[in-house]
């Protein structure tokens, strides 16, 4: 290919092609006497109105979270004791929630409030805040405002996103119609995992192996 | 896309299409058909100029020729009467691959007709007569093999509830029901190891329920299921969902042997 | 005599190979099936109306391409385009130039599939790095996907052991747990090198221009919360119209391909990362790939442009069952595959002619289609197409001969009385192939024509 100047490819992204595929587009369309039509529906039809029933959201968040393998907490204490059975001693946590935390992790932990990318294997675990989550699904939410760290949130073996209990949506069309304007917002559901070889489910692929939600 | 709205039913007189296979090679299924039917008060009449519904070469891919067949087909079966074949299989062509291939056809309109007052056997009597129970007794395990072409059609509720509304009969539930047998017209031939492995799965899951006989709305998959048994040397009872039901009658006295 | 590739293909196939694609799709069908009938009164409805959606994009791409465009831009995305997987890829090595980049992490995306992205960035001196746990066993293992959800579904522990060893990931350990432990170990240092991470797209959403990505392994995350450039490279058929149609799309997504409620990374991106997040792309592209489906959009096949590669049509499917991905000679294989890879070929049509053949039309890949893709008829158009092109086509019996006699009575009923020499002569010895390869796997019944005829004029009336 010919080499092109940075420039021009930022400024002037193959017009060429965008008119070609444009016209290809109108011309393959022309011969339609009618278009599909929009249907008119509502994504309550998607939504597991039976198995929530009346039930409160953070009772249904706790159960669905168990079913993809999540631990949901409601006492800090809870928590160190969960990171000490697991022998999670050393970890990132995002420093606005690092006061409220720090009275009760003990002088065994090590916790730092910088990320270093460098030291990606030194930190078990990693606390960050939630934008909310998703009572149907058992699913975090993680939005750029509120987590501190994309790799902080990601990398440690142990994620624990701290949820705000009256951030909880109770199903996902309410969860996607409070996606905001945050340039990136992501679902969290459960450990990251994998069942590519032989279908056998292995947890902790590339993100964490274990995810807690801390309920406050 | 499947269009299986169907004209309401006036009066008792249908049409028989008896399918090519009952032809050539199952003449006891069309007879079975024209006794169960001619017992529920229906007159049934034979058009001699039928030939096939045109679906081999429909699948194979040459519409000119099949439409030559289907034009054939209409002109045969010409009038009102309900047509009605002991088929899931050539009753969708009529009324669903016939109309895809006329789709840019002058003749569209007539085919779609056609179409329309086309039904497969069991969806006939079940739905278009409305009868929901069927008399007789007939003393036998039956595994009921859903063909295919009655995917997301009225046909294989009704051939269930018909067959288990008989006295003496014990439907058994088999593994992979939703499954092909493998047959797909020229595809048992052209991709005949594929063919036969899907086949072979599927006596598998039969056997493995240890039914008396396979039932089936369609005779192309017990032709093919079948053939498959016996050339294993190990055979297996076949029988069309008609003949289950006209033997339940005559099991009973309620029509003459 | 001759069969068609795809049959050969089967036959030819290990044995441990078929089972592990038989199983693997079986389990998915089944866990699939349970959880969508479980949950919901009424399934089907979400398929039928998710395919109107779809279908409703496809046939006005005219007006939601430039209304995406424009949204993206406004995010803040360079937005380019490509007509063909030359193009796509020479913008791909553009923008790495461009930063100076040589190093690229991939999340998972069939679109690069089509492209061969990596080994065009290879060539140029670029890393192209798969990081899906599937994907990077087959780049390490120079092989092919042979499904697009699950790519090693035809592998076995052992096989991957055997290659992790030899590309120096430890001494051969077949434990999946320890497969899996070595890649995350191997995988999160280079995704820190990375200059670049490319994806692909789920959904875009033509009303916000968010583009959703969905994970289980939290690969394509770690590709932008590590990287600092994001390239996004998406077939023009990806759009939503709105924000609330996600609604809808994610939850028949993961149940219909990996039998999930919801997949466990679903990822909104509506741009570059914010200015206060010190992690992420600063810089974000989104390059929309032609690359035939404007062809298809033009055909009769349009509907499989609805398509939302999840997957469930594979694993449902009892010829992929029996002859696996690689059969298919196509990065799409399957159901999916056997209408869209024949299209894809454009003027190269005929070389995969054969594929739509591969098929019983047994309809359950319609039956699970979470867009409720009419499979079957563009099967049947594409087969038709075939035979007006004059393709070849081995083993499939002439029909002029028999549409001639089907369409005359007298004939016919004379071929039916004649037809009874069967059950004299040996079939093998029949000059009909097809009835030879009948019955080289199923007896033949005896031939009975005319009988019914003779005893409709005869019957005893009953009453
Ligand atoms: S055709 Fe339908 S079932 Fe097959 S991959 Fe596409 S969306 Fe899924």
């Amino acid at each position: 290919m010919d080499e092109k100047p940075a420039q021009a490819i930022l400024t002037m992204p193959s017009s060429a092609d965008r008119e070609a595929i444009f016209s290809r587009v109108r011309g393959a369309l022309a011969p339609l006497h009618e278009r599909a039509p929009m249907p008119d529906y509502t994504t309550e039809l998607a939504v597991l109105r039976q198995m929530m029933g009346n039930r409160d959201a953070f009772t249904i968040f706790s159960e669905r979270l168990v079913r993809v393998n999540g631990i949901a907490l409601t006492e800090i204490a809870a928590l160190v004791a969960r990171l000490r059975e697991g022998k999670w001693l050393q970890g990132y946590c995002d420093p606005v929630l690092w006061p409220m935390l720090a009275p009760h992790f003990g002088a065994d932990f090590t916790v730092e409030t910088t990320y270093d990318r460098k030291r990606v294997d030194d930190y078990a675990f990693g606390i960050t805040r939630a934008a909310g989550a998703i009572a149907e699904t058992g699913t975090i939410i993680l939005s750029d405002a509120t987590t501190s760290r994309r790799l902080g949130a990601l990398t440690p073996w142990v994620h624990v996103a701290v949820v705000e209990r009256a951030k909880i949506y109770s199903d996902l069309p309410q969860a996607v119609a409070a996606l905001g304007s945050d340039s990136n917002v992501i679902w969290v559901t459960g450990p990251s995992k994998t069942a590519d070889v032989e279908g056998i489910l292995i947890e902790g692929v590339h993100g964490p192996g274990v995810q807690i939600a801390l309920v406050v | 896309m499947l269009n299986t709205e169907r004209k309401p039913i006036t009066g008792k007189r249908v049409q028989l299409m008896a399918t090519c296979l009952c032809d050539a090679f199952y003449d006891d299924v069309a007879a079975a058909t024209v006794q169960i039917l001619e017992y529920l008060g229906v007159e049934v009449v034979f058009p001699e100029g039928q030939t096939c519904c045109g679906q081999p070469a429909f699948n194979g891919g040459d519409w000119v020729a099949s439409r030559k067949v289907v034009r054939h087909t209409v002109k045969t079966f010409a009038g009102d009467e309900p047509v009605v074949v002991p088929s899931g299989s050539c009753a969708a062509m009529m009324f669903h691959g016939a109309v895809l291939e006329f789709e840019k056809e002058n003749d569209l309109g007539e085919v779609e007709a056609l179409g329309r007052r086309t039904w497969e056997l069991g969806d006939f009597i079940f739905n278009g007569l409305g009868v929901k129970t069927w008399p007789g007794r007939f003393e036998a395990t039956v595994a009921l093999h859903r063909a295919c072409h009655t995917r997301g059609t009225k046909s294989s509720p009704a051939a269930t509830a018909l067959l288990s509304s008989i006295e003496g009969v014990k439907i058994v539930e088999f593994g992979e029901g939703e499954q092909c047998c493998g047959f797909g017209g020229t595809f048992s031939v052209t991709f005949p190891n594929i063919s036969a492995g899907m086949g072979a799965l599927k006596l598998e899951h039969i056997r493995a329920v240890k039914p008396d006989v396979l039932v089936s709305g369609d005779m192309s998959c017990m032709m093919h299921l079948g053939g498959m048994a016996q050339q294993e040397g190990k055979p297996i009872k076949t029988m069309h969902v008609a003949q289950v039901l006209r033997d339940a009658l005559k099991n009973a006295g309620l029509i003459k042997p | 005599m001759r069969f068609q590739q795809i049959d050969q293909f089967s036959a030819e196939l290990k044995a441990d190979t078929r089972a592990a694609v038989y199983d693997g799709s079986k389990k998915g069908h089944e866990k699939r099936t349970k959880l969508l009938y479980d949950e919901f009164p009424d399934p089907d409805r979400l398929r039928h109306i998710a395919g109107e959606v779809k279908q409703h994009v496809v046939e006005n791409l005219d007006t939601y391409l430039p209304q995406v465009e424009a949204k993206l831009k406004a995010n803040g995305v360079i937005v380019h385009w490509a007509a063909t997987a030359e193009a796509a890829n020479e913008a791909v090595l553009g923008i790495m130039r461009a930063r100076g980049a040589t190093k690229m992490v991939k999340a998972k995306t069939m679109v690069s599939e089509e492209t061969e992205l990596a080994h065009f960035l290879e060539k140029h001196g670029m890393e192209a790095l798969e990081t899906d746990l599937g994907e990077f066993i087959v780049q390490i293992d120079h092989d092919h996907p042979s499904h697009i959800v699950k790519p090693i579904i035809h592998k076995n522990r052992r096989e991957i052991a055997t290659s992790f060893e030899k590309n120096g990931l430890g001494a051969y350990n077949d434990d999946p747990q320890t497969i899996t432990r070595r890649a995350r170990n191997f995988l999160r240092h280079k995704y820190l090198e990375a200059d670049v991470g490319l994806t692909g797209a789920n959904f875009v959403s033509a009303e916000s221009g968010r583009i959703v990505l969905v994970t289980n392994e939290g690969n394509s995350r770690f590709c932008l919360a590590a990287t600092k450039c994001h390239i996004a490279m998406i077939g023009i058929e990806k759009i939503v119209p709105r924000d609330y149609d996600l609604g809808l799309f994610l939850n028949l997504l993961a149940r219909s391909g990996t039998a999930q409620d919801l997949t466990v990374y679903t990822e909104f991106i509506s741009g570059p990362k914010s200015p206060a997040q010190p992690d992420g792309p600063e810089e974000m592209h989104v390059i929309f790939v032609d690359n035939g489906r404007t062809e298809v959009l033009a055909s009769e096949c349009r509907d499989i442009l609805r398509c939302i590669r999840c997957g469930a049509c594979l694993n449902v499917c009892p010829v992929y069952r029996q002859a696996s991905g690689h059969a298919y000679r196509s990065v799409y294989p399957g159901p999916v595959g056997a209408v869209l890879s024949p299209l894809l070929m454009k003027e190269k049509f005929p070389q995969k002619a054969d594929l739509p053949k591969a098929s019983s039309l047994c309809g359950a890949c319609n039956e699970v289609c979470p867009v409720n893709i009419p499979i079957p008829d563009l099967l049947l158009r594409l087969r038709n197409r075939a035979k007006e092109e004059n393709v070849p086509s081995p083993g499939t019996p002439p029909m002029g001969a028999w549409a001639l006699l089907a369409s005359q009575p007298t004939a016919w009923r004379a071929s039916l009385f004649g037809g009874k020499v069967m059950n004299y002569l040996p079939t093998k010895l029949l000059p009909i192939p097809a009835l030879r390869a009948w019955e080289a796997k199923r007896a033949l019944p005896a031939w009975r024509g005319g009988e019914f005829r003779a005893w409709m004029k005869n019957r005893p009336k009953q009453s």
